[in-house]
């Protein structure tokens, strides 16, 4: 077990997430070549809107090739991740996920988290259930997506440190 | 020898509009998809998602699993790109998701293929070129296993009347 919990951090168990917890997430991630354009291909989006510089010019959404939706929340996921699951079991699901404005390639993305509810796991007493929201916003503070996760997370009192 | 007139090659379309999605119709989406260890360590570096039960095996075995557990947005991303063509290709902003559920592990090597159905379509009254359709989605691996589900809301263009053309 020691050699386990030597690979992560120590202050993001079940335990330390009270409801109404809130999280700056201290690294912000800027989208382009390989992010959008790329990944958005590699999961076999057929948008062309995603990869195609020209044809996105003078769209009223902006001019441009625009960010795969679940390109910019993967990254706000990802900038929380850490945080929020390095101890986690496993990912249950996503609720509420709403895309608020645009993302072109160039924009900067920062994660904002809240803890909004924790519940025991009626099978098991090594790990609880936690509901975040997360917020992805931009460099100019706009608000670009909104996503609730459900995590399941290892308790500190099974799996932390010895 | 001149070069053709580009411009009278017939277009080959792709994708739908507003008025093939009546309440209930089903489609079963192209193609399929292997996710690979590179696909996982790829999109999960890419995206600041470096945590070990994605990107370190020994890590994941140690938690009972056979590999490392392919990023759930990984799968997600993917499941949503395999039915763009169906669903949403033409145009029009994604909305928003619900109810996306995660219901079992995917490994490398793992096979995902998807399926949606209409749960409503319904017009737009802010935006008459428009209509807003709600999709629920499955993906099953390659034994069957359902490994997740989700509704999927987009606006989508309607055809233009050939009067308006």
């Amino acid at each position: 077990m020691d050699s386990l919990t030597n690979l992560t951090g120590s202050s993001n168990y079940f335990e330390d997430f009270a409801v109404g917890r809130r999280m700056r997430h201290a690294r912000s991630a800027t989208i382009d070549e390989v992010e959008n354009n790329y990944l958005s291909k590699q999961v076999m989006n057929t948008a062309q809107s995603h990869w195609n510089e020209e044809i996105m010019a003078g769209s009223p959404l902006g001019d441009g090739r625009l960010v795969f939706g679940l390109i910019t929340g993967s990254m706000t996921v990802g900038l929380a991740s850490q945080d929020t699951a390095e101890n986690a079991l496993c990912e249950l699901g996503l609720d509420a996920v709403r895309f608020k404005r645009p993302v072109h390639h160039g924009d900067t993305i920062t994660a904002y988290t809240e803890v909004l509810d924790t519940a025991e796991d009626p099978e098991r007493d090594d790990a609880g259930v936690v509901r975040f929201k997360h917020w992805g916003r931009n460099q100019h503070g706009d608000v670009v997506c909104e996503i609730e996760r459900l995590v399941l997370i290892k308790r500190r009192s099974h799996w932390g440190p010895q | 020898m001149g070069e053709p007139d580009f411009e009278s090659f017939p277009l080959v379309p792709h994708g739908n509009q507003f008025e093939d999605f009546p309440a209930g119709r089903a489609f079963g989406h192209h193609w399929g998809r292997t996710i690979t260890s590179g696909d996982n360590a790829l999109f999960s570096t890419a995206t600041c998602n470096w945590n070990p039960m994605h990107l370190n095996a020994e890590f994941a075995r140690a938690h009972g699993h056979p590999d490392v557990v392919v990023n759930p947005m990984l799968v997600l991303c993917t499941v949503v790109g395999l039915s763009v063509e169906d669903l949403s290709e033409t145009g029009g902003p994604f909305l928003g998701m619900e109810g996306v559920r995660f219901h079992q592990p995917v490994y490398p090597g793992d096979t995902l293929t998807a399926g949606s159905r209409v749960l409503e379509a319904r017009e737009s009254a802010s935006r008459p070129s428009t209509g807003i359709v709600t999709w629920h989605t499955e993906a099953r691996n390659q034994r069957g296993e359902l490994v997740l589900e989700y509704q999927r809301t987009n606006l989508v263009a309607k055809r233009r009347r050939a009067s308006r053309d």
